[in-house]
């Protein structure tokens, strides 16, 4: 943890302040929601990290997926994502997200998240343990540092892909498009 | 010299509000048995805010936040800190009851143009809140003035360097348990945490603010704290204090007039932190009232120790 360095804040304070101040947004998609109690609370402390829980997607810049997304939530998830400003960082979490654990014969979940929103990383486990939490954490610090966390550059590049997707689940969607669609072909991050 | 308070004072304001902001997360940390961020993390969340891309709804939605900071630190320049008070000759205690309205109106003026439901129930706890402590609160300082025979608070502060603290002044006495009855709801910590509660309204006015808005939005939460508190310092536990007194008077015919505005300015700042810690403590006992309640509560006792305050002081007189 090199939030002491103060020579790092002096040469990108934007990057050391996106580390060290994650907040995540209050949404619990599925069971997952269950571990974060724990770990933002006595017990665990998710606060020494900077990580806290806000209650709107305006001041967050962390979004964790937590548990089974179906096709009603993921309507929810998608505004929420496009309502959080840039840098932002998604997390999946649990198996359920990744590939839809143990719904993978559903009719009515997603299989494949990162078709319809990026994600830049994920937690796996059934359910993983609040201890998790921590390591995608302090795993989301190097990827920040290495500028390799950068699901929001894709999404706005490849907005046409995500879109595109978006509607072919949904038909025609009720909001604008977040970015302009250009003409040129989107292409599969 | 007054001009360079002016640029300063601010400065200091938002310093030690900063810092009183840390402090209240890392103390609730440790009241909760946890280790709690580092006292930096408002500042970190600060920079983090500047950082991001942020939307806006309007014009007013921009200049609404810029009107409370602007009031905000209008308030501080007016309240008295130690030795220094930059605009003493002209207003006094009524100014600032009219001034310290400024600042929520500036968000309701800037949460209004984004038409967020939440942001709309948040304003108008605020106000329904502001009109619960202001009652307690007029009859506070009118019992103080009329104590006093003064409305300015420059000479409030000198009345109890030569008399004592108001707190501890007999007659004045039921006016200063009633101020620490309302002090919860002036700085709207928790049992009246109503205006911004995350998980009943989505931080209500905040409801709408990110990136540079929510930046800014952390640093009128700072200025405000701060004016809470000075406040109540100021009009009960004497300001600077009285024990500074011989010293100043030594270092002022000594010709030491900076240090004497740092060390008062020090006391000034123990006090607040004394006053804010009782304040946490408070906070991270109590649950959040609702609306109602705290109306109910509000008009109820701290009202009624302030009219007898009042009654108090015009019988007995000085």
């Amino acid at each position: 943890m090199d939030r002491n360095q103060l020579i790092k804040w002096i040469k990108a304070p934007g990057k050391m302040g996106q580390k060290y101040s994650l907040h995540v947004v209050y949404f619990c998609t599925g069971c997952g929601i269950i571990e974060i109690p724990p770990s933002i609370t006595a017990r665990w402390d998710a606060e020494r990290f900077g990580v806290m829980p806000v209650a709107t997607p305006r001041q967050a810049n962390l979004f964790l997926i937590t548990g089974y997304v179906s096709v009603k939530t993921l309507k929810s998830i998608i505004r929420t994502y496009e309502q959080m400003p840039e840098p932002k960082f998604t997390v999946g979490f649990g198996s359920c997200p990744i590939n839809g654990g143990m719904y993978w014969d559903s009719y009515n979940t997603i299989k494949h998240l990162d078709k319809y929103i990026p994600v830049d990383g994920w937690i796996a486990g059934c359910m993983p343990r609040p201890e998790a939490v921590f390591v995608a954490v302090t795993h989301l610090w190097t990827l920040i540092d290495k500028d390799m966390a950068d699901g929001y550059k894709k999404y706005r590049k490849n907005y046409k892909y995500y879109r595109a997707n978006q509607e072919k689940l949904y038909g025609k969607m009720e909001w604008p498009p977040l970015f302009p669609i250009e003409d040129k072909k989107g292409s599969s991050p | 010299m007054n001009i360079i308070w002016m640029i300063f004072l601010p400065i200091i304001a938002f310093i030690i509000g900063i810092f009183f902001l840390g402090l209240s997360r890392k103390i609730m940390a440790r009241i909760h048995w946890r280790y709690g961020p580092p006292v930096t993390q408002p500042i970190i969340d600060i920079i983090r805010s500047f950082s991001q891309r942020s939307v806006s709804h309007g014009i007013l939605f921009n200049l609404g936040i810029v009107f409370s900071i602007a009031g905000s630190i209008v308030v501080v320049l007016f309240l008295p800190f130690g030795k220094i008070c930059p605009l003493s000759g002209s207003g006094g205690l009524l100014v600032i009851l009219y001034l310290m309205l400024l600042a929520p109106l500036g968000i309701a003026l800037s949460g209004g143009e984004a038409a967020n439901p939440n942001i709309s129930i948040g304003i108008s706890r605020k106000f329904i809140l502001a009109l619960g402590y202001e009652i307690p609160m007029l009859f506070i300082l009118l019992s103080l003035m009329t104590y006093y025979k003064t409305i300015s608070i420059v000479e409030i502060v000198e009345a109890q360097q030569n008399m004592g603290w108001s707190i501890i002044s007999l007659p004045l006495l039921l006016s200063g348990i009633s101020y620490l009855l309302v002090l919860p709801a002036i700085m709207g910590i928790r049992p009246f945490e109503v205006v911004g509660a995350p998980q009943e309204i989505s931080s209500g006015p905040m409801a709408e603010y990110g990136g540079q808005f929510l930046a800014l939005a952390t640093v009128e939460h700072a200025f405000s704290l701060f004016i809470g508190i000075a406040l109540f310092v100021n009009l009960f536990l004497g300001g600077s204090g009285d024990i500074l007194v011989p010293v100043e008077n030594f270092l002022t015919s000594a010709g030491l007039g900076c240090i004497v505005s740092f060390l008062t300015g020090l006391a000034f700042s123990l006090k607040m932190l004394v006053v804010f810690v009782i304040c946490l403590f408070i906070n991270a006992v109590y649950p959040r009232l609702r609306i109602e309640q705290a109306i109910r509560y509000l008009w109820r006792w701290p009202t009624l120790f302030a009219f007898a305050g009042l009654v108090i002081v015009l019988i007995v007189g000085r």
